[in-house]
């Protein structure tokens, strides 16, 4: 067996090698023309964003860079829209809530991971049961509950439904499963409280899997309209996401100046990913979650 | 494998064993009393009852209820006897359905080839790699306002290249509302594709690295061609990522929403030809406030996403206990 693979493979890759050659080239070039389909738009946009002209025409064979460079449609869409104020909501929310489903889940998912006590089981049900309940279920009544609470056009609104969920829970769950009991037992002879050793022993051990889990929330709220849209009206709160999909239905006609506001939108998150891409990508995959 | 689905959403039982130092612990947790962790979930469990369960019961009772002046008033099966006779519903869910299986009979093929190219290529695979999953990033808002001008008849970006190479009959895209390959409806499927493809050979390129390389090495002494490898090899070792993909892909063509409301509006326009069921769902309870209507629509599409996971882990899950015998 081992004596016909040996002989086997010089054998294989020799033949191979003329072959080889051209299937490499061939499978190159195709992927580069599928990286060319994914980058040209994103670039013709950029270019279209620096024209001026492009509000009033448009060129009919399509242009990769303007003959007229200049900011001014950057400066009409900071006009239009408080993209700093959008970028603050953003950032608050976005924030505010990673902190806080990061934290619940962990403590959650220590609860279950090392805790006894009655009714864990239940309880562990309840928290997966809500993996089997899309948002799009309840965002209705959700919406109607937080008007009857006065909590519409606030930024509570924005941040409480997803401060606590049954992912993140789980995924921490899973990670904390795996920690040691010794090293946890350790502790608490010496006389630690049970949060002291979350938060000094537990959550340091837990930070790829914490990590992981900010990109992907960072990504949900981030990129998420549908929401927004239903519990906010007024400018003053409105998420770079929400913002961008107002305008994008308001000032269509003016191509120049919608393009440039997609690219203010977007260009920060491309340069965040560009920074963070292998975390980034680890994480959607090792999760199974798409961003 | 680490992305199998059932990893992803089951309880693997593992927290719960405990193997050493029974003794010890059950002394300690009795010392310790368990309020320390009731204490521990009681903010997270709070928070899931009243944002995620309490709306949930709302949603189901209020499908059963007509809001009145006077209050909530019985109504039986009496909206879902209106919305299931409701033929802009049906147009909705008819719509989320078609785009939903136009864009994975696409972009599986699709990744399944991407992601075997770049399995096998020598050089470049990580940028290329950044690059295919960078719409993933972007939100679908911005993709979608990007596509509008892409899409544009006179002088968007694909048309633009179209006539470049000769064509001078160019499609309309989104401003033709018919069923066919050049219209509305193709045009947000080509925008899917672009933006999914990325995920899906990122999620399938994984799947390919899981498998064993003796495998292939069996194979070329046993002299398959490397296209007869990719076939009897390749293709079935993939089934559990293909499954995983399809229940994920579904739920995530179900749910959509961002990219045809910032295309076509709550209406879906032109001519309701991009409504999806989470914008019919928007439209009649957030625009028309027919809150009953929309909770009937809300249960429908509840059923409709368990259903298709339950029958994507029942696929998953039955050739697992195959293995198992």
């Amino acid at each position: 067996m081992t004596e016909t693979a040996l002989t086997a493979k010089p054998a294989t890759t020799q033949r191979r090698l003329p072959a080889d050659w051209r299937s490499q080239a061939t499978m190159s070039v195709m992927l580069v023309i599928g990286a060319a389909a994914m980058v040209l738009p994103f670039w013709w946009m950029f270019a279209t964003s620096l024209s001026r002209k492009a509000n009033v025409s448009m060129p009919r064979t399509p242009s990769f860079w303007p003959a007229d460079p200049s900011f001014f449609n950057y400066q009409v869409a900071t006009a239009n829209l408080p993209i700093v104020q959008l970028y603050a909501n953003s950032l608050l929310v976005v924030g505010v809530t990673t902190i806080g489903y990061l934290f619940f889940s962990a403590l959650a998912g220590y609860a279950f991971a090392k805790g006894r006590f009655p009714g864990k089981s239940v309880l562990f049900i309840i928290f997966l049961a809500t993996l089997f309940i899309p948002f799009e279920t309840r965002m209705i009544p959700l919406y109607l509950m937080m008007s009857d609470l006065g909590l519409t056009n606030t930024y509570w609104a924005l941040i409480l439904p997803f401060l606590a969920g049954g992912f993140g829970t789980f995924l921490m769950r899973q990670t904390i499963a795996s920690i040691p009991d010794e090293l946890l037992e350790a502790a608490r002879i010496d006389g630690a409280s049970e949060f002291r050793i979350f938060w000094q022993i537990v959550l340091p051990l837990c930070k790829p899997t914490l990590a992981t889990l900010a990109i992907l929330n960072v990504i949900w709220r981030w990129n998420d309209v549908l929401w927004p849209l239903l519990v906010t009206s007024k400018r003053e709160l409105f998420t770079v996401t929400q913002g961008l999909a107002l305008a994008g239905r308001t000032q269509g006609i003016y191509t120049g100046v919608a393009l440039a506001t997609a690219v203010m939108a977007i260009l920060p998150v491309i340069v965040a990913y560009l920074v963070l891409q292998r975390y980034v990508i680890r994480s959607v995959v090792s999760s199974g979650v798409k961003g | 494998m680490t992305r199998e689905p059932g990893s992803a959403s089951f309880p693997a039982g593992s927290g719960y064993s405990t193997s050493e130092g029974p003794m010890r612990r059950a002394f300690s947790s009795l010392t310790r009393g368990v309020w320390v962790w009731y204490t521990f979930l009681l903010p997270p469990l709070l928070l899931i009852l009243v944002f995620v369960g309490y709306p949930t019961l709302l949603a189901f009772r209020q499908s059963f209820y007509t809001r009145t002046p006077e209050g909530q008033v019985f109504a039986g099966t009496y909206h879902f006897e209106r919305l299931l006779t409701n033929s802009i519903f049906w147009g909705a869910l008819g719509n989320t359905i078609l785009l939903g299986l136009a864009f994975l009979a696409i972009v599986i093929p699709l990744a399944t080839i991407f992601a075997s190219m770049l399995n096998r290529v020598r050089h470049g695979a990580t940028p290329l790699k950044v690059i295919y999953f960078l719409p993933q990033l972007t939100s679908s808002v911005a993709i979608a306002i990007m596509f509008h001008y892409v899409f544009q008849p006179d002088w968007g970006l694909l048309n633009g290249g179209l006539r470049s190479i000769g064509l001078s009959e160019v499609p309309l895209w989104l401003a033709d509302p018919r069923f066919n390959l050049t219209g509305s409806r193709a045009a947000v499927t080509v925008l899917a594709v672009w933006a999914g493809l990325g995920y899906f050979i990122i999620v399938t390129l994984a799947g390919l690295q899981s498998i064993p390389a003796d495998l292939y090495d069996a194979a070329a002494i046993d002299g398959a061609t490397p296209l007869q490898a990719w076939f009897t090899i390749t293709l079935p070792s993939l089934r559990p990522t293909f499954i995983f993909l399809i229940m994920t892909g579904t739920i995530d063509a179900l749910s959509r929403f961002g990219d045809l409301w910032t295309l076509g509006g709550p209406g879906g326009a032109p001519a309701r030809s991009l409504q999806s069921i989470v914008m019919y769902m928007f439209q009649t309870g957030f625009e028309s406030n027919d809150f009953s209507l929309s909770a009937a629509t809300a249960v429908v599409f509840f059923l409709i996403v368990l259903g298709v996971t339950i029958i994507a882990f029942w696929g998953f899950l039955r050739k697992e206990f195959k293995a198992m015998k």
